[in-house]
């Protein structure tokens, strides 16, 4: 099969090939490569693919891909590759009249003007006759020089690799700007950025016919990532004024109704509902493509369930007040009381197991205290396999983006396995208290979690 | 609030736990708004096996929208069929109103389009 080089975004690498592996389902693209020649230290990842059409489907939804390109020649110095380019001349005659352009990179090292002209120029024994054009042309061509990632990138004098092709797809980096959560009308002060919102609409595998749903929606973000790639979405969450937009950052603005008309996602942003999922109201037999969310972690906004602190204050919700039970007025708000961690977790993978269609998905983030981590910490479930398991560090702790499939009908008495056998508490347990503890002090401030 | 989502909810007050009156949940003084939306047949075909048809038959007769009394054979085929549906489950909206269980009589009130399904601690 053809040689095509995917060039990620150098950023989120944990999350890369996730990414990828999601996109080679969404798109029902066969892509082949050799797993031990990914690091997460390069940009650049050699797969074969039956055409370019093809590749070009593969990642055009991609968000960690910024295109795909046909290879036509690499190696460690500009003779290496050129050998190797001038092998296949048949692939060049093809573009010999076509309008063109060249881009040329530098992967840890910036380019000046002069050597990226003198690098095109080197390439002119390809006999391109075209003309030159910078926008639309009908065939453009990458060459990019890989340094590596250093903290002194400008050390190295000579690049470790010259990678030269045509590029044939591009993915959907533009969608980062286009939900940047500063240009959206409704905003609340946990919503998570947009670049890991479309990327967790891909790893749910969000797409035209499939039902999703956010048990903590907050302010919807994932709502909008998954039905802006055609699924249809659901949301509820514990706290209305979020739904509605009468608290917090923005309020007045009609809340996610008012993101979903600046982003026309009112046809497929179905509903959002206000309960707690742990008392929720969905019918047995109701079932989900995919549950995609970010669990309270409890460390800015707390997380709550619904409830009353044992033997403290009795019920009040009987008591009648001017005429009319409490609970039947306008008014009324359920006390509630703190949700740990790790119950949220458990809650969520259960609800998951009995929720969603065999094969559909689970994405959500688990924070875990970094030094204490273990892959055996995440939580697991008979009926759902994990899938991926991406880290977002922040020096002393980590988010992780957990996907897990549904892989078989659950029995009734087939129940979560309980980490029993754990020895010690998973690194997400109590992450609050711990988080306080041994984090606050000395936080940048964009490592604040909600 | 659109009826498929209606459609997939229940009353989960503690105790009530007579299926057949839990469900559907009974519309009251519902201000109903059809609002246009763009049909995709795939998500149908997809819903129609997740729906209970005997359910949204009762709740769409009550709120006068008519939709067939059967599922065709071929629903996928069948462009009047979808057209129906495609309008009962995503075009009306209720936007104002309570839902009512049959069993315990809770009111789960409606406001600008949002159900609020909390319940209250006694319910629990």
């Amino acid at each position: 099969m053809p040689k095509f080089i995917v060039y990620f975004a150098h950023w989120h690498e944990d999350f890369r090939l996730a990414e990828l592996e999601a996109l080679t389902l969404l798109e029902d693209v066969v892509v082949e490569y050799d797993r031990a020649s990914y690091t997460s230290k390069s940009p650049f990842l050699i797969v074969e693919i039956e055409s370019a059409l093809q590749a070009a489907k593969l990642v055009r939804r991609g968000i960690l891909v910024r295109s795909i390109v046909e290879y036509w020649g690499s190696g460690s110095t500009y003779d290496e590759l050129f050998a190797e380019v001038r092998q296949k001349p048949e692939k060049w005659t093809e573009y010999k009249d076509s309008s063109f352009k060249f881009t040329v990179d530098g992967f840890g090292k910036s380019l000046s003007q002069e050597e990226k002209i003198s690098t095109i120029e080197s390439f002119s024994f390809l006999g391109f006759e075209g003309p030159i054009r910078m926008k639309n042309p009908s065939a453009e061509f990458l060459v990019c020089e890989e340094y590596g990632e250093s903290s002194k990138p400008l050390s190295l004098e000579k690049p470790r690799w010259i990678w030269f092709g045509r590029v044939v797809g591009r993915g959907s980096r533009d969608l980062i700007d286009k939900f940047d959560v500063k240009k959206r009308k409704y905003l609340g002060n946990t919503t998570m950025d947009a670049e890991l919102s479309l990327i967790m609409a891909n790893q749910a595998l969000a797409r035209s016919g499939s039902l999703v749903y956010d048990p903590f929606v907050g302010t919807g973000s994932f709502l909008m990532t998954c039905s802006h790639f055609g699924a249809c979405s659901m949301g509820s969450d514990i706290d209305g004024r979020q739904i509605r937009g009468t608290a917090g950052f923005r309020r007045g603005v009609d809340g996610i109704n008012a993101n979903l008309k600046q982003y026309q996602l009112q046809d497929r942003v179905l509903d959002t509902v206000v309960f707690d999922v742990c008392h929720n109201p969905w019918r047995d037999d109701a079932l989900f493509d995919a549950i995609v969310t970010d669990p309270p972690y409890g460390v800015r906004a707390g997380a709550k369930r619904l409830g009353r602190k044992n033997g403290t204050i009795p019920e009040r919700s009987l008591k009648v007040v001017d005429g009319k039970e409490s609970h039947k007025r306008t008014d009324y708000y359920p006390p509630t009381i703190p949700y740990e961690m790790s119950d949220v977790v458990n809650d969520l993978l259960e609800f998951a197991a009995e929720k969603l269609v065999v094969g559909g998905r689970l994405v959500y983030w688990l924070p875990t205290v970094a030094n204490e981590y273990e892959p055996e910490d995440i939580p697991a479930h008979p009926a759902l396999r994990l899938v991926a398991n991406s880290e977002q560090p922040f020096g002393g702790w980590s988010r992780r983006l957990i996907t897990m499939q549904k892989v078989a009908l659950i029995d009734a008495d087939q129940r979560m396995s309980e980490q029993d056998s754990l020895a010690r508490d998973p690194a997400h347990k109590n992450f609050r208290d711990r988080y306080f503890s041994k984090f606050k002090r000395g936080l940048e401030d964009n490592s604040v979690i909600d | 609030m659109r009826l498929i989502t209606h459609n997939m909810l229940k009353c989960h007050v503690k105790n009530c736990k007579n299926p057949d009156k839990q469900f559907p949940l009974q519309f009251k003084d519902v201000k109903l708004e059809q609002i246009e939306a763009e049909r995709n047949d795939e998500f149908l075909v997809r819903m129609l096996p997740r729906l209970d048809w005997s359910a949204l038959l009762k709740t769409t007769k009550e709120l006068g929208i008519v939709i067939p009394e059967k599922v065709p054979a071929n629903p996928a085929d069948d462009d009047e069929f979808l057209q129906a549906l495609h309008t009962a489950i995503l075009e009306m909206h209720v936007k104002e109103g309570s839902m009512i269980c049959n069993g315990c009589g809770h009111e789960y009130k409606i406001t600008k389009g949002i159900p609020n399904m909390l319940l209250a601690e006694h319910e629990i």
